[in-house]
């Protein structure tokens, strides 16, 4: 048993950063898509759209009953074949793994963000609406700037969580051949033996990232109090 | 007379608000029953009776946040459908405070203020602010301009809906129990700024149950029981010499 060797770190270096890159990269595209389309879910579900709404919780039902593993096995196999189908004469056209990992991991996301928004639309007091009513502000700008904002605002903590998961889930890449944070660590541990000197530092990275995170968002709700005592 | 032709015949007319024969139900409940009400430019009315009476129903009515099933409301010539243009149009010159505040906890005091003449009257972002500023200075609460609500006290929050409300420079202000909610050392200096709005002539409909401003204020005392006006009469007479029952009996609980 060989004690501790950090100094492997240096070579590592440069190819753990590429894939640290990846997954954040693979994070933000994925929370932008998701959160945009999760708001367009919940405001179809709290608006009550005929048949779309239905068709939007079905969609949710669906998505968070399977693990995103299988969904991303769907998207890259399946996808193509469609697209075959629909364009071309029924070979597959691929659309390659990165374009798969990032479309499936933002409509993965929608799924559970749209869920975290509309609870959060529900728990907006009715005076908020009615305020607004009597301002005379329309519908859109009622929801942008006044409900939609407490929204997020009050769902943050949630929100945060949910992507600190997704960020770890980017790891499942690995399906698609695609190299992440974790999965550079391991490609390098294999090649240099270093198994436990490479999870170890893997591990810190996402420990620091996750927490710095944590923290940011904490810092936010000082800034903005929502509700609490006078001072 | 010149003048007199080239102005809008809303404007000559003497009233702002007409409900005629108003009716509104909750499922089977019958909150308002046949409710007829005339509001004239600069009056000022106070609307009491007891809890469940339909006072917060009718003021709701008259902007269209409770939407009527029967009779006529029509506000600064305008009746009140189901057109969401008539709707807005008339939503934008009545202003509306309520008990609970309503502010909004994600914006500063003045962003409060600005918000809606940004986005209905049109106003550039710097002529938003100056207004707001002008009517934050007037409720005596511009030092607080920056600060969120959260960091207020009620009596202040309060005077920031009011000032938020008079930003749209809305032709009428209906107030539902807008000192019902606040510690007692503060209900004065919300009183104060109504009383201030109403030397000023602004017409108001004021849900609230303070006789003291009522009698120094209102031209007119409504007197609601079970969703009908069952009496109207100058504050100096309703409150000495009631002619009903029931508002005698709600006299007696009031003061007591
Ligand atoms: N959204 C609603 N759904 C069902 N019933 C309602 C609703 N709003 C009001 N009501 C009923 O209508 C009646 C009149 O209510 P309203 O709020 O106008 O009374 P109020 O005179 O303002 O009373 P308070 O002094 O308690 O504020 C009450 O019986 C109330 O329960
Ligand atoms: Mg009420």
């Amino acid at each position: 048993m060989n004690s501790l060797d950090f100094s492997i770190l240096l070579q590592a270096w440069p190819y753990l950063w590429s894939g640290l890159l990846f997954s954040l990269a693979l994070t933000a595209a994925a929370f932008v898509i998701g959160m945009l389309l999760g708001t367009c879910f919940a405001l179809v579900q709290h608006f009550e759209v005929p048949v779309i709404a239905r068709i939007v919780r079905a969609y949710i039902a669906l998505i968070r009953s399977i693990p995103l593993i299988l969904v991303l096995f769907w998207f890259f196999f399946l996808v193509p074949i469609v697209l075959g189908h629909l364009y071309g004469n029924g070979r597959p056209i691929p659309i390659g793994a990165t374009w798969t990992a990032f479309i499936t991991f933002g409509l993965f996301e929608a799924a559970y963000y749209s869920e975290i928004i509309r609870v959060g639309l529900r728990a907006v007091n009715k005076g908020q609406f009615e305020a607004c009513q009597a301002l005379a502000l329309s519908t859109f700008d009622t929801y942008r700037c006044v409900i939609l904002p407490q929204v997020i605002r009050v769902a943050s903590p949630i929100i945060l969580s949910q992507t600190i998961i997704l960020f770890q889930d980017t790891s499942l890449v690995y399906v698609l051949s695609l190299t992440d944070l974790l999965g550079a660590a391991s490609k390098l541990a294999q090649l240099n033996g270093r198994l436990v000197e490479m999870y170890l530092v893997v591990a810190v990275v996402y420990l620091a990232i996750s927490s710095a995170a944590s923290q940011c968002v904490a810092s936010l709700r000082r800034r903005y109090p929502l509700t609490g005592a006078h001072k | 007379m010149q003048h007199e032709i080239a102005t809008p015949l809303a404007d000559r007319s003497p009233t702002i608000v007409v409900v005629e024969n108003l009716v509104k139900r909750f499922g089977g409940f019958t909150a308002l029953n046949d409710v007829n009400l005339t509001v004239a430019k600069r009056e000022k009315i106070v609307l009491c009776g007891p809890s469940g009476s339909g006072k917060s129903t009718l003021i709701r009515c008259i902007n269209h946040i409770e939407k009527h099933d029967g009779g006529r409301i029509v506000v600064d010539g305008v009746e009140l459908t189901d057109r969401m243009a008539d709707i807005n149009g008339v939503r934008s010159e009545v202003g509306m405070v309520f008990q609970s505040f309503n502010l909004f906890p994600h914006l500063s005091v003045v962003e409060n203020c600005m918000l809606a003449p940004m986005k209905v009257r049109g106003l550039s972002r710097p002529e938003a602010r100056e207004r707001a500023m002008d009517l934050l200075r007037k409720v005596r609460i511009h030092s607080q301009a920056d600060k969120y609500p959260a960091q207020l006290s009620g009596g202040q929050q309060q005077r920031v809906a009011i000032a938020r409300a008079l930003c749209m420079q809305p032709k009428i202000m209906l107030f539902d129990e807008p000192t019902s909610a606040l510690d007692p050392e503060m209900v004065k200096e919300v009183l104060d700024t109504m009383v201030q709005l109403a030397a000023e002539g602004m017409t108001m409909v004021c849900v609230t149950h303070e006789m003291g401003f009522a009698r120094e204020v209102a031209d007119r005392v409504v007197f609601m029981d079970q969703g009908s006006i069952v009496e109207e009469a100058d504050p100096e007479t309703f409150f000495r010499a009631p002619r009903t029952q029931r508002a005698k009996g709600f006299l007696n609980q009031i003061i007591h």
